[in-house]
């Protein structure tokens, strides 16, 4: 998720085409979102979307150091719902999980990747902090992948 | 009875500028009651000087990311017009589906998301989702329909693709249509009666406020008109599209960075409402079956009931798209090329309806077919002045009210109008300033 023209918020983005660039994750299905949180809804109702694992990777502002990577379910961390309600602008991540939950639509597993930005302001590419975070990004997302695919064969 | 008041609704926006709602009574005397806008200028007219006929729709349906087919949809009008390019039939049919997608997807969201929790006293939907699951279930059913509409006749959901000045690039099968409108049938219109009789049920919520105004929108002979028509004032009647400036008026005022627009009187509405009011009588049955039961009649003229226009118009939307599939299967899908040779060069003046109201995209192209000037007046913009107005009549007569419920009814009216103020993302953030 998140806008390239707006500096680091575009790190979801630049994950996105390193992934595609080389060829990762060959089984995975790969999905721009941009700033349509809502969207998420519609990838959860899909047939068999229950069952996957969704990875969203997105500029997060966690209270660490620029650059700094950290993955949690949306469970783990609280939630402040922020929209202003005059209009679709600004229905974020935390209100499309809220939404989810409330109509029990929630996948069997979500990951949020979550990037603490330097700064989020019109701008094209990523802080020096930022670019330098995305290979831990795909580090972190191979993990979820392999922890994911042990437990779900475990069953 | 409070003689003295003092509202502040404070809205940062995410990126930068706000919109608050500020009143000030002093001795029973209103000083001030108006929405302030202030956001920075994102200079679109002043970005597409120099660039393409090509480029025109691609540019400036960035401007909103939400109403950004009505965007695209306005410029090719204003760009055909301005360079001689003829559109055909099968073009003009698929860009009516589209309008249609649009306008369901848009109303649908305004009216359950952001409408609806109003009428039933909860603070946003996600109570709506413990409380009335079904319609929040059917709202998201209707929005992925709605996109889906969009991503088969022109590609993509967001930003469409496959539309251009003339044409299609790319034109939908058979098949594909055949299946939207298998969905409409089955799952669209359905969806809409459960959600207009949830509404129906509210209907007692909805605040009785009203005030004498002029409504201006498009009106055509041929259909309930979103793509195309003249202009339409409730004041005067019908005016030529090429008259817009004297149908708007731009002009600068002193508390916000949104220009204000005035015709007839002190301010106009655009939107569902005007939509209703000028043009009812081209509405299909059904949809006027709904308006009865919501209880929309015409010459209505309280803006609470713009969200009770957008479902009656949404299911007009709905059984419309239908017949226009019909059609489109009737004919079959030609395989045509856009026409992009232009005949002439000059200005062009295009103007449709959006869901939040009708839309004027101008420009004037030298003989390379490049823009030498450009001007878009959107919706949102034309109904702040019509905003005002409301806010000052509504606050003196509900005086005797505790002040957040004054202030919460302010915010009410605000969401009504379905207010997209472009793409500066809004943050509420409210603070009473004594």
């Amino acid at each position: 998720m998140g806008n390239p023209f707006c500096g680091d918020d575009g790190v979801g983005a630049a994950v996105l085409e390193r992934i595609r660039a080389e060829g990762l994750f060959p089984g995975a299905e790969l999905i721009d979102a941009g700033t349509d949180a809502l969207s998420l809804l519609d990838r959860f109702a899909e047939t068999g979307a229950a069952e996957r694992l969704h990875i969203i990777i997105d500029a997060a502002k966690m209270g660490c150091e620029p650059g700094r990577v950290v993955g949690f379910a949306p469970a783990e961390a609280r939630r402040r719902i922020v929209w202003d309600r005059l209009s679709l602008h600004g229905l974020g991540l935390a209100e499309a999980f809220a939404l989810a939950e409330g109509l029990g639509a929630m996948p069997r597993r979500v990951v949020v990747v979550g990037v603490e930005p330097t700064e989020v302001r019109m701008d094209r590419g990523l802080s020096d902090a930022v670019a330098a975070a995305v290979p831990e990004v795909i580090r972190l997302i191979r993990a979820e992948v392999r922890a994911d695919e042990a437990d779900h064969t475990g069953h | 009875m409070s003689t003295r008041l003092d509202i502040k609704v404070h809205h940062l926006t995410r990126v930068e500028g706000h919109g608050d709602i500020v009143v000030n009574m002093t001795d029973g005397v209103l000083e001030k009651a108006r929405l302030e806008i202030v956001e920075a200028p994102r200079y679109f007219e002043a970005m597409l000087k120099g660039r393409s006929f090509l480029e025109t729709a691609i540019i400036t349906s960035r401007i909103c990311g939400i109403c950004s087919l009505g965007h695209q949809m306005t410029s090719f009008k204003a760009t055909e017009q301005a360079l001689g390019l003829e559109v055909s039939e099968q073009t003009l049919l698929l860009r009516k589906l589209l309008v249609h997608g649009a306008t369901m997807q848009s109303n649908v969201l305004h009216a359950l998301f952001l409408a609806a929790p109003d009428f039933l006293k909860v603070g946003s939907v996600f109570p709506l989702v413990a409380s009335h699951p079904d319609v929040v279930k059917a709202a998201l059913r209707m929005k992925r329909l709605a996109n889906d509409i969009a991503e088969v006749v022109s590609g993509r959901a967001v930003h469409p693709i496959s539309c251009v000045p003339g044409g299609f690039t790319a034109l939908p099968t058979a098949a594909a249509l055949r299946e939207l409108k298998r969905r409409l049938e089955e799952q669209m219109v359905p969806d809409l009666a459960f959600a207009a009789e949830t509404v129906a049920a509210l209907a007692a919520e909805i605040p009785g406020f009203t005030r004498d105004t002029e409504y201006i929108s498009l009106r055509s002979d041929d259909d309930y008109a979103l793509y195309d028509g003249d202009i339409c004032s409730s004041d005067e009647g019908r005016v030529p599209v090429a008259e817009y400036r004297r149908m708007t008026n731009e002009h600068v005022v002193s508390h916000s960075t949104s220009k204000h627009c005035r015709v007839n009187r002190s301010s106009y509405m655009v939107g569902a409402l005007a939509r209703w009011n000028n043009n009812h009588d081209r509405l299909c049955p059904a949809a006027l079956e709904v308006a009865g039961k919501l209880g929309l009649a015409p010459g209505c003229n309280n803006p609470f009931l713009n969200t009770i226009a957008q479902i009656v118009e949404s299911v007009h939307c709905a059984l419309d798209s239908v017949a226009v599939i019909d059609e489109l299967l009737t004919r079959g899908i030609r395989d045509e090329q856009p026409h992009q040779e232009p005949t002439r060069h000059g200005t062009g003046v295009g103007a449709t309806e959006v869901p939040r109201g009708i839309l004027y995209h101008e420009y004037t192209y030298d003989r390379k077919g490049l823009v030498v000037a450009a001007n878009c007046v959107i919706p949102t913009g034309q109904n702040l002045a019509n905003i005002d107005d409301d806010m000052r009549k509504l606050v003196p007569e509900v005086l005797d009210r505790p002040e957040p419920e004054i202030a919460h009814l302010l915010e009410m009216l605000v969401r009504a109008y379905d207010p997209c103020i472009s793409c500066s993302v809004h943050m509420l953030d409210v603070k009473f300033v004594r």
